[in-house]
């Protein structure tokens, strides 16, 4: 194996040689993927190791996902505790000292926006709860602006030479940005104060950019299934106080929120939750024209 | 197809695994085929799984060695009572070992409604991911090995029923946290069922290689097609156990002719 092993290794220098100056990137979720290719344009090649339908707590270990870290140069994921069940054990593996926690190559969104849920008091009994608060940031998208900015000025530091080049890119990725946010705010003026259900707590930033009113969660404690008696209490309390929609993230099973539209007549409502959930989230951009329009669907 | 996850690094841990896990398994899977227990393995790692699930509920500290014994402790409290009813009620064992499974499997549930980190740990016990496995996790269960198969070719036939239990209960738990359920089973089943109609004395022979060839094609593959290497290194087993099966029962029609 280590001849054949040696004898690629050299085939796949020659392949890449041309572009050996490109900063390898391992993004734990889509959306930083994303995010990375905008500010790095093509000084930068990038690997994703969870895809949209997937549970980003969870992951299958492949070989890939070890090569990959192992020559990554930046790695950049959500950090508060998402990836916590396999990240550790990845990095181990991969040994790359230029990508552990502390060093440069180690970049972590969640430290640069501000936190929401936090909870007070850390209780196992409480269910899948991470101590740095809600880790599902890049529902907001002033939240993927702030990552822009710290993400930008963390590539200049690994590739100094073209520190210019990923500021130029972030001005003009920012002036995009900021434009779409107003547009999706505007678009989404009626959903302020409207009521919803969601089945994982992932939503909060969302919740919160948009005006949006969580009044229930499928899942009785974030991380697990869906009950029938906390169901049936859900249903109770929405014969009470009716909520307009319930949402989902893509990578999310549907039984249980089809199970109480059907009952409540709410419609369910499936959000691409990040980069590539749905066939319209091909970007960042079109993952925020999407989220919004599904929502405005759904309240008509 | 990416090779450049054909690394001895990535892939040697692993493989040092599997090798250590077939080394136990392969005799031992002889015997479970012969006394037509095959689901032992099964109830006997949900019994382990249950004990570590009782060790988090009385909150000791997760993977420590207290929750070891903890699973080694219901592993092998399993297995006594596997020898009891085995002696008790012979021709209802395998029936018996698939409701201690099922009862096993169940009791953990219940013990985890309220814990997801529970269920993290019973996860991990069960559907052990061999590639995130390290070298230094390796050097215990390789000393643990080492005992095992002293006593099992030592002792041979004055092992008895109790004997053969007991090991099977050490080997098992180790095993499954290296390489989760699905890799043990196969490691202890498919190498004795390719070695059935090789010539007796020939049959351990046949099933190492099967077992070692197994799980070098199939983490080679795994790092070729990346795939999840434990799903594909069960599909490379079963396809060289069949192989090696119908070069053996070729064979033998041949003498039989």
């Amino acid at each position: 194996m280590k001849i054949l092993n040696r004898l690629f290794a050299g085939l796949m220098l020659l392949i890449a040689l041309p572009a050996a100056a490109e900063i390898k990137v391992f993004a734990c979720e889509p959306e930083w993927a994303a995010l990375a290719q905008e500010l790095g344009g093509d000084k930068v090649s990038v690997f994703t190791a969870t895809t949209a339908r997937q549970d980003p707590h969870h992951i299958e270990a492949r070989p890939s996902l070890i090569a990959r870290l192992r020559q990554a140069e930046l790695l950049v994921c959500t950090g508060a505790e998402l990836e916590i069940d396999w990240l550790p054990v990845l990095l181990r593996q991969a040994g790359n000292a230029r990508v552990q926690p502390g060093q440069p190559g180690y970049f972590e969104a969640a430290n640069h926006v501000r936190m929401l849920e936090i909870p007070a008091r850390l209780d196992r009994a409480e269910g899948d709860v991470h101590a740095a608060g809600n880790p599902h940031i890049q529902t907001d998208p002033r939240n993927i602006g702030r990552v822009a900015t710290a993400l930008a000025q963390r590539l200049g530091e690994i590739d100094p030479e073209n520190t210019d080049y990923y500021q130029t890119r972030h001005r003009d990725f920012v002036q995009r940005w900021e434009a779409a946010i107003k547009r999706w705010e505007q678009q989404a003026a009626p959903l302020k104060g409207v009521r919803i259900v969601v089945q994982h707590k992932g939503f909060p930033y969302l919740e919160n950019w948009l005006g949006l009113r969580e009044v229930a969660a499928l899942e009785p404690k974030p991380g697990i299934e869906p009950t029938s008696a906390h169901l049936t209490e859900v249903l109770e309390q929405l014969r009470r106080q009716p909520a307009k929609m319930i949402l989902r993230a893509a990578y999310n099973d549907g039984r249980a929120s089809e199970w109480l539209a059907e009952r409540t007549k709410i419609p369910a409502v499936m959000l691409p939750f990040t980069v590539g959930g749905s066939d319209k989230a091909k970007d960042l951009f079109g993952l925020f024209d999407d989220t919004v329009q599904r929502l405005l669907r759904a309240l008509t | 197809m990416s090779f450049d996850a054909l690394d001895l690094s990535i892939l040697g841990p692993a493989f040092f695994a599997g090798l250590l896990v077939l080394a136990t398994h392969v005799p031992l899977g002889q015997q479970v085929l012969a006394r037509g227990i095959v689901f032992i393995d099964l109830a006997i790692a949900q019994i382990a799984g249950l004990g570590v699930i009782a060790a988090d509920a009385l909150g000791w500290e997760p993977r420590g060695f207290g929750v070891q014994i903890a699973a080694v402790g219901a592993a092998l409290a399993g297995a006594l009572l596997l020898t009891f009813t085995e002696k008790r009620w012979p021709e209802v064992q395998e029936a018996l070992i698939g409701v201690l499974f099922v009862l096993a499997a169940c009791g953990g549930i219940l013990l985890l409604a309220n814990n997801p980190h529970g269920g993290e740990h019973l996860k991990d016990l069960l559907v052990g991911q061999i590639l995130w496995v390290s070298y230094g996790q390796l050097l215990p269960v390789a000393l643990l090995t080492v005992v095992l198969l002293v006593l099992w070719f030592g002792a041979g036939t004055r092992l008895g029923r109790i004997g053969f239990y007991a090991i099977f209960a050490f080997a098992v738990t180790a095993s499954v946290q290296l390489v989760g359920i699905y890799l043990v089973f196969a490691s202890l089943i498919i190498p004795a069922l390719a070695g059935r109609f090789h010539p007796a004395r020939r049959q351990l022979i046949v099933g190492y290689s099967v077992g070692v060839a197994g799980y070098a094609t199939g983490l080679s593959a795994s790092a070729l097609f990346d795939l999840p290497s434990g799903a594909v290194v069960v599909c490379a087993l079963a396809l060289i156990g069949i192989v090696a099966w119908a070069l053996g029962a070729n064979r033998k029609q041949n003498e039989n002719v």
